[in-house]
């Protein structure tokens, strides 16, 4: 099936954009945040945004689920994934784009209220979010439902 | 394979069925008609969820900056920026000073990392890694010795004052802090993390930075015995992972009831009491700087202060 290949690959690229954008994050938490290029003039801090409090989920850095979030939407973005009409493969694509534009939210506020700093790099990865939100949103399909007669018809129609 | 308008795709292309019949479920009506009446059973989604679905989180995005920007205040601990007095006279302690000030005898030195340990580097120049927080009166103390060492080496900018504690031993005790500011030096990075503000919330302080794993590592290998006696006490540096200071250099007792323009305006005055425990402090610090650095730049390290007091640093136990 030919199902918006461009889009499609778009949806790809923007989550391998992403991996490698977290991937840089997470490599700058386990090593030292001042191996981030990132001015420090003003509210633009890299190092401060990573080392504060809010870097850390329940003890797992925010750059690591980063990547494990871009793993999976790489996944769930490759060709076969977009031709299956698995319910399974489509809810899941949507409920990741919505976990992780609701995260996206959440980190966009941290940094503006509680941290009072803002990560260039974890802009640019809210960004990709954002436009693998919209993608997704509208290229996703429904979900194959079971087969009724009508959709019988439609097949033959 | 054929594509229908709405995106989704059919299986295969249209034929009719075996008989030539539509089937009996199918919709009367013309292919377009059929297709409409389909697709409203086959999409459960309306077509505007989407539409409606990005509008709101970019209607929350945008909110979201727009009072971010609006909101600019900082946490409760960073009362002020330092005053350009301060921060000139930290910065600026003559040499002559140091050296005549050199290592008074009382101070706690700092203690060389036993064994072999790779140096702890960030990037190609040496790291230095302070943690402390903004309550801890031994912290404030150790600021002021730190920035005076530093300063020797490079510069900072947006230098901040705060306070200790003030329901805490040697309250409100005048200092600076590292948050917010930046460092910048040729020779060494300087990695503060204050790990909480001055601020009680809920019975605790209120959280300002986290340790990096690495960094945490660090601590978790350095600030506990044969080093200290406290393990993961603060203040806790480490210089390139050769040289550590697991506690305070001197007693914060010095800075009682002073301001901060009066701490700083007596470290240029080598008889006075804060300037022979901060600069005494700041020339022990300066040292395990440069054993760091390898001694560089050797204008600082070459300085027979600073060799006299890396002859005070101690071993472990």
């Amino acid at each position: 099936m030919h199902h918006r290949p461009v889009i499609q690959r778009i949806c790809l690229g923007l989550s391998l954009a992403g991996l490698v954008v977290a991937g840089y994050l997470t490599v700058a938490h386990y090593t030292s945040p001042s191996l981030l290029v990132c001015s420090d003039r003003g509210m633009i801090d890299c190092a401060q945004v990573t080392s504060s409090p809010q870097s850390t989920v329940a003890g797992i850095p925010v750059a690591v689920l980063g990547v494990l979030f871009f793993l999976g939407m790489s996944f769930l973005n490759l060709s076969p994934m977009w031709r299956s009409q698995s319910m399974a493969i489509k809810g899941l694509r949507l409920g990741l784009v919505w976990v992780g534009i609701c995260f996206v939210l959440w980190l966009m506020y941290a940094e503006l209220f509680l941290v009072h700093a803002i990560c260039l790099y974890c802009s640019l990865v809210h960004v990709i979010t954002f436009l693998l939100f919209v993608l997704v949103l509208f290229n996703n399909g429904e979900p194959k439902r079971a087969s009724t007669p009508a959709d019988a018809s439609l097949r033959r129609a | 394979m054929a594509k229908r308008k709405s995106g989704t795709t059919v299986g295969r292309k249209p034929s009719r069925s075996p008989s030539g019949r539509p089937p009996a479920a199918a919709p009367k009506g013309n292919r377009a008609q059929r297709r409409r009446a389909v697709r409203a059973g086959y999409r459960g989604r309306p077509r505007w969820l989407p539409w409606v679905s990005v509008g709101v989180v970019a209607v929350a995005a945008v909110g979201i900056v727009v009072a971010g920007l609006v909101h600019k205040t900082k946490p409760a601990s960073r009362s002020a920026a330092a005053p350009a007095s301060v921060t000139r006279a930290v910065q600026n302690v003559p040499a002559s000073v140091q050296e005549r000030v050199g290592v008074p005898s009382g101070l706690s030195a700092p203690i060389r990392i036993a064994g072999d340990h790779p140096p702890l580097l960030s990037g190609k120049l040496p790291q230095v890694l302070y943690v402390g927080a903004e309550f801890c009166p031994f912290c404030a103390a150790e600021r002021w010795a730190m920035a005076v060492a530093l300063s020797r080496f490079g510069s900072f900018k947006g230098l901040g004052v705060t306070e200790s504690s003030t329901s805490d031993v040697y309250p409100g005790t005048k200092t600076l802090t590292f948050f917010g500011s930046k460092y910048t030096s040729p020779y060494i990075v300087f990695t503060p993390v204050e790990t909480t503000t001055n601020q009680r919330k809920g019975g605790a302080y209120v959280p300002l930075q986290t340790p990096t794993a690495a960094e945490q590592r660090i601590v978790n290998e350095f600030d506990v015995a044969p080093y200290t006696s406290q393990s993961g006490g603060i203040p806790f540096i480490d210089f390139g992972n050769k040289v550590l200071v697991t506690g305070p250099t001197y007693s914060p007792q010095v800075l009682q009831g002073l301001t901060w323009q009066q701490i700083a305006a007596r470290l240029s005055d080598p008889t006075s009491t804060v300037a022979q425990n901060v600069d005494g402090s700041a020339n022990l610090l300066t040292a395990a700087i440069c054993d760091a650095t390898n001694g560089r730049p050797s204008s600082v390290c070459d300085s027979p202060v600073i060799h006299a007091a890396r002859a005070r640093f101690t071993s472990p136990g």
